[in-house]
């Protein structure tokens, strides 16, 4: 099919009320959820995720992608307003958002964030379309050899969103990947760690694991420390953005829309950095650097399009390749597994008007973004002021509900309390949980990707170097490992010098 | 608390943990089928090599954590109360228990009607009458939406049941 063909079978999958409507809930939803302190797009994107089963897929897709949208920009809203960013990506937004706010202009700055939170995620949107398909096709050829090092280059890039302990990263990944072992083998259909009992044969569920991980430890830390993320709410004064303003940080909009698209391709980097980068070249090419982190418009406007511009880059990867660009994106991946469709080269042959008609679905959220946002950021008052004591007992019994519901089981909410309690632990010993995540969902993939390459080769390792791809990704593989590498002793000695330097004081 | 007695932590239960699946439970928790030829097609192989990974990073972690400088000064607790916080947990980490049997025999409705206003109650809201309609109102909410909606059948126990 051509095209046009695809883009007209996407339009005819998604222009009716329902598709529309979804996005647009999922947008505000995201928003709002973004905007209160304590809650993350990741969480609300795992709690919308049990709405969506009796949906049509791409309504319940739409409607996952709107939280995400609507969640990366509503975190910006805490950070101007009381100094706490709603997501991390929003962490770089704090530093010129809340002097504004401390000035009295939190309008203007909530309202420039909006601005280049929406150009931002237009332009990501349009990168998607443009680089997607094409990637997908080069990817057509792949056999399973092929994914195996492709996966296997995707989980070394777990370093990425290893914060800042690599071991601690390497050790959570760990545990995801034997979590993923439980149930049936792939290949010969024996038990592992099953324990006799037949509920365990299809492994752990995944959306248990997931809000397990991602939504209860927000709990248990309330119950640990009720008084947390307690801030003190600015005004939004009388100053808007006007045009002007916009115009004139327009080409760092573009700038960092483009360092978010970049990063934000490549699995495992995520919002934050392409946040703090594209923060980091506006102030180096601006010629109010001096002003930079005492309230710099363009500062907002940088770190905004910097975080936005990944959102719809980091699906790159995810539809092209099926491998999930971060925690979301894996979140994603799982809600397309339950509505039975598989991300990746095969989907854009097999349906086309599902992957055209979701393009057609996020370039439309952009604009909703810009609706919903313009209310959110004069209702945040309300939203804020939401009670912790009352909205977090509410979401814990949203978790039991949505976990059940996924397969009438009982024992998920089991295992959902019991991950609960595992990620409240991985949270208090600083192990970052995403790679868990990432490692539980691509685990399966690369043992039965490895396995099918072997029983192919008749046990031969010479097949994971059959062509060039292969190679290209044992290549990348390798330079990754090198750059951690060498990123890793420079932090010891770094660390070393500055204990030499603090003993000599 | 302090990086080094995280790393310390870790490093030991990652050791302990990647002896206990190479020891007890891969051997008696995961099968093999006898015809199997080749070691690298074997179910057991992929657990083995994780065990095996997770104990190499223990191991990595220990070695780190002491070569790592002792802090001259306590990092203070992130709360007020520690041994109140540490009560709460375990109120929780029961509440949480209770719950498994009580869901099929009171029913999801009213089980989390209970743990909504418990949990409320735990973290000693501000706001007690709201928190209470709200944990009447959600659990009814979500029953009518996945009961009625997208079709699922909760489970509602042996005593009240709802429409």
């Amino acid at each position: 099919m051509s095209f046009v063909d695809n883009v007209m079978a996407g339009l005819a999958l998604v222009a009716n009320i329902e598709s529309f409507l979804a996005l647009f809930i999922g947008v505000a939803v995201g928003t709002v959820a973004g905007a209160i302190p304590g809650m993350s797009a990741t969480m609300a994107v795992a709690l919308t995720l049990p709405f969506t089963f009796a949906m049509a897929p791409i309504t319940g897709i739409l409607l996952l992608l709107g939280v995400y949208k609507g969640g990366i920009f509503g975190g910006s809203i805490p950070a101007i307003l009381i100094r706490t960013p709603g997501t991390p990506a929003s962490s770089a937004t704090i530093l010129d958002g809340y002097p504004l706010a401390e000035k009295g202009q939190a309008g203007k700055a909530l309202g420039m964030a909006l601005w280049a939170s929406c150009t931002a995620d237009l332009i990501s949107n349009l990168s998607l379309i443009l680089f997607a398909g094409w990637l997908a096709s080069f990817a057509l050829s792949f056999g399973p050899p092929e994914f195996f090092t492709l996966i296997l280059f995707s989980l070394t890039i777990i370093a990425g969103v290893s914060g800042d302990s690599l071991l601690r990263g390497a050790l959570s990944a760990l545990l995801g990947l034997m979590l993923a072992t439980i149930g049936l083998d792939l290949i010969y259909g024996t038990n592992r760690f099953t324990f006799g009992s037949p509920t365990l044969m299809g492994g752990l569920n995944f959306i248990a694991v997931l809000i397990g991980l991602f939504a209860l430890p927000e709990i248990i830390a309330m119950v640990w420390n009720p008084k947390a993320h307690e801030g003190k709410t600015r005004t939004l004064g009388k100053n808007w953005v006007t045009f002007a303003d916009y115009k004139a940080s327009f080409r760092t909009i573009v700038r960092g829309s483009f360092i978010g698209v970049f990063l934000g391709s490549i699995p495992g980097i995520g919002a934050a950095p392409a946040a703090f980068l594209s923060y980091s070249e506006a102030r180096r090419k601006s010629p109010n650097k001096a002003n930079f982190g005492k309230g710099e418009l363009e500062g907002v406007a940088a770190a905004e399009a910097g975080n936005n511009g990944v959102a719809g880059a980091t699906l790159i990867p995810l539809l092209a390749l099926g491998v999930p660009g971060d925690v979301i994106t894996a979140i994603i991946l799982g809600a397309f597994m339950i509505h039975g469709l598989q991300p990746g080269p095969i989907m854009f042959v097999m349906n086309a008007d599902i992957i055209y008609g979701l393009f057609i679905g996020l370039i439309v959220s952009s604009v909703f973004l810009f609706i919903i946002g313009t209310v959110a950021i004069k209702g945040f008052k309300y939203v804020a002021d939401i009670p912790r004591g009352v909205l977090f007992p509410a979401v814990m019994v949203l978790c039991i509900y949505g976990v059940f519901a996924v397969n009438n089981n009982l024992f998920d909410v089991g295992v959902m309390f019991v991950m609960g309690g595992v990620g409240y632990l991985m949270m208090r010993y600083k192990v970052p949980s995403a790679p868990f995540l990432i490692a539980f969902i691509l685990g399966p993939l690369l043992e039965d990707n490895f396995r099918q390459a072997m029983l192919m080769s008749n046990s031969s390792p010479a097949i994971l170097f059959r062509g060039p791809i292969t190679w290209f990704f044992w290549l990348l593989t390798a330079i990754t490992v090198f750059a951690i590498a060498r990123a890793g002793f420079k932090t010891i000695r770094n660390a070393r010098a500055a204990d030499a330097e603090a003993e000599e004081i | 608390m302090e990086d080094r007695r995280i790393h310390l932590q870790l490093g030991i239960s990652a050791i302990i943990l990647s002896l206990l699946f190479l020891v007890v439970l891969i051997p008696n928790w995961v099968s093999s089928p006898s015809n199997v030829s080749k070691m690298i097609l074997s179910p057991l192989m992929w657990p083995n090599v994780i065990a095996g990974a997770t104990g190499l990073i223990g191991a990595a972690l220990l070695l780190g954590a002491l070569r790592m400088p002792r802090l001259a000064t306590e990092i203070p607790p992130d709360t007020d109360d520690p041994a109140r916080a540490y009560l709460r947990l375990f109120v929780l980490a029961l509440i949480l228990i209770v719950t498994m049997p009580l869901m099929p025999r009171l029913g999801l409705v009213w089980t989390t009607m209970g743990v909504s206003a418990l949990l409320a109650l735990l973290v000693r809201t501000s706001h007690p009458k709201t928190a209470f309609i709200c944990a009447i109102c959600v659990p009814l909410v979500l029953y009518a939406f996945f009961a009625h909606v997208a079709g699922v059948a909760i489970p509602q126990g042996n005593f009240v049941r709802l429409p």
